[in-house]
């Protein structure tokens, strides 16, 4: 194999004068988990639509295992979906949705009723093959669209935010049921969310998309840890961002100047993002701290053994603290209080000025 | 539980409740009470005969014309749903929903003018001298006798049912959620095959629906076999007529009134029965 599974090679596609996606470079490689994140309406359904053939690109090329699919119907495509609306037929039974793709390519029954029914074992869901789709719960009905997408054997799952509506416990189990299908299949996933939560649980790689283009690609971590520009720096996770001035190795902003974790261009406007779990918050000023802030705590979030503080600096920055419910014992927490926010230069993420 | 009767929900039932015992139950019960009753001197008494249905029901001309109208009427609602289809089809799947939106308007339309009125219209079309013949003499053909046959019955039958079956057509193929027909498609099902796969039995009901009121109109239509099919053989509703105009025999036209009110209720019930069966297993 020259070239990977999936290329993606200056794709556009217009809806009349609005531009749903534009000049999208993207690979993908055999059996990899790409999870497609944006806010609605970045394009990423859309990008989703294209490679299923459902909607045609404006521009550009799409190629599947080589061959372009510009001008390939989707039935020909072989590039099964799972629908956030799960589009299950409620005219058929749980084991004739499934059947249907192999149907569609002249299996005989006796042949697409075992391929069925075992794809139904593999997904415990077995015992409910003869029940009509509408009798089951969202769950189940999440392994059927699930099954009858995998029972052609394809190379490519699509999935549209298939778990959006469950309940988050569920979307947990299925996380799971998700990552270790695509393991023991060795198929190329691509996943469209606007959970950030889910494309860093399952993703290999994730795309992150704005506004119809791709804002950035990578390893969840690398993403977490160093967004490409100030949009995925404010999308992605809890970071909070100071704006200022390049002088020497500092950073001059409003609230103070900051030592700078890599050299940058003296004069040049900069962003330094903190991450929310590398601010450390005291009552107490520390005078050997090199970045220091006062600010005043204006509420917080707190979801179980992880809190989140949210802290207003003297110019209206909001600053976001992560962290263990535990350490925050005889912080004497209250809104309105004032504290002192400090961190280490080398976990702050230096981002130079690109037009956002 | 058991059915509770509250005031609240009897006010607003009343009426309706009322409505359907003075002008459907009343007159239905009257009808099935005359079909035993006698006609002596041309004046009909009150009693409790068999007479009317003994005659009625050994009668081979009044068994002809239940089948072939039944037949005829079957026949409407399979014409009407075929001819329907792309139509409604076109409106669901190919069309904006403003345009669909006037069509349906348009649709209705038909309805405004007199049925009778557009009937004769057909006279004009349908005539050994009229457009139709016209156009085909031109070219050397015909001319071909359709109206007094059962052809000109099955016309008139198709301008009484036809736009009332596409709308309703529309309607139901308008709701079908258009990605169970992407999904279909994605899963590798080429597009004419989307119709019988995942269209239709996902319409199954509206356009059974469709087709039983096509049947339902053509069956107790009086105009169409009259006027367009000249009344050989003679339907249900033209025998009503002509038994009643013969001897004041209402109380034998009340005997074909009720096969008639039986035939539909079976056929109403067999096929909602159908529209809305949830299929078992196999």
């Amino acid at each position: 194999m020259s070239e990977p599974l999936v290329v993606l090679d200056g794709v556009e596609k217009r809806f009349g004068d609005f531009t749903a996606v534009r000049r999208a470079d993207l690979t993908i490689d055999e059996g990899e988990f790409v999870a497609i994140m944006g806010p609605s309406g970045c394009g990423k359904t859309t990008t989703l639509r294209m490679l299923a053939g459902l909607e045609t690109p404006s521009a550009g090329e799409i190629r599947i295992g080589g061959r372009s699919m510009n001008d390939v119907p989707p039935h020909a495509r072989d590039t099964p979906m799972v629908w956030q609306s799960l589009a299950l037929f409620p005219f058929l039974t749980v084991r004739e949705n499934v059947e249907f793709g192999l149907k569609m390519r002249g299996i005989a029954a006796a042949a697409r009723k075992a391929r069925a029914l075992d794809w139904l074992d593999r997904l415990e869901i077995g015992d409910f093959a003869n029940r009509i789709v509408d009798t089951l719960s969202g769950g189940q009905r999440q392994r059927v669209a699930l099954a009858r997408s995998l029972v052609t054997e394809p190379r490519i799952l699509l999935l549209d935010e298939p778990l959006s509506a469950l309940d988050a416990h569920l979307v947990i189990r299925m996380q799971g049921v998700l990552t270790r299908l695509q393991r023991e299949l060795g198929i190329a996933f691509v996943y469209v969310t606007h959970s950030h939560s889910e494309a860093f649980a399952m993703a290999d790689r994730v795309v992150i998309m704005s506004r119809g283009e791709i804002a950035q690609v990578g390893a969840p971590r690398a993403i977490y840890r160093a967004p490409a520009n100030r949009f995925v720096a404010e999308f992605v996770g809890r970071n909070t961002i100071l704006t200022g001035t390049v002088e020497g190795a500092a950073l001059r902003t409003p609230i103070g100047t900051f030592a700078l974790p890599a050299p940058a261009t003296d004069g040049a406007t900069a962003h330094l993002v903190l991450a929310a779990d590398i601010l450390h918050i005291a009552r107490a000023a520390d005078p050997a701290a090199r970045n220091a802030v006062e600010a005043r705590l204006i509420s917080e979030e707190f979801v179980g053994s992880i809190v989140t503080l949210f802290l207003e600096a003297a110019d209206g920055t909001e600053f976001k603290v992560q962290m263990q419910e535990r350490a925050l014992t005889g912080l004497d927490l209250h809104a309105g209080g004032r504290f002192h926010l400090t961190w280490a230069t080398d976990d702050a993420h230096l981002l130079p000025e690109v037009p956002a | 539980m058991k059915p509770r009767l509250n005031a609240y929900a009897l006010t607003f039932r009343l009426p309706i409740l009322i409505w359907q015992a003075l002008f459907f139950l009343g007159p239905l019960l009257f009808m099935i009470a005359m079909s035993f009753f006698l006609v002596r001197n041309y004046r009909m008494e009150e009693a409790f005969v068999m007479k009317n249905w003994e005659r009625m029901l050994s009668r081979g001309f009044v068994w002809d014309s239940y089948w072939y109208t039944l037949g005829m009427a079957a026949l409407a609602s399979l014409t009407a749903s075929l001819l329907a289809f792309p139509a409604a089809f076109a409106l669901a799947f190919r069309t904006s929903e403003s345009v669909r939106r006037w069509a349906i308007f348009l649709l209705v339309i038909p309805f405004f003018t007199s049925y009778l009125v557009r009937t004769f219209s057909w006279y004009v079309i349908l005539a050994e001298s009229g457009v139709i013949n016209a156009g085909l003499g031109a070219v050397g053909l015909g001319p071909f006798t359709m109206l007094n046959t059962a052809f000109g019955t099955l016309v008139g039958y198709m301008t009484l049912t036809l736009p009332l079956v596409v709308i309703l057509q529309t309607v139901t193929l308008a709701g079908i959620d258009p990605s169970l027909i992407q999904a279909a498609r994605n899963l590798g099902c080429p597009p004419w095959r989307t119709i019988p796969s995942v269209v239709l039995p996902a319409a199954k009901t509206g356009m059974v629906v469709a087709a039983l009121f096509a049947f339902i109109l053509s069956f107790g239509d009086f105009v169409a076999p009259y006027y367009l099919g000249g009344s050989k053989p003679p339907t249900l509703p033209i025998l009503i007529i002509d038994t009643t105009k013969a001897g004041q025999q209402w109380p034998r036209a009340a005997v074909v009134a009720v096969i008639m009110m039986v035939t539909l209720f079976v056929i109403a019930f067999a096929a909602i029965a159908f529209a809305y069966r949830r299929r078992a297993s196999r």
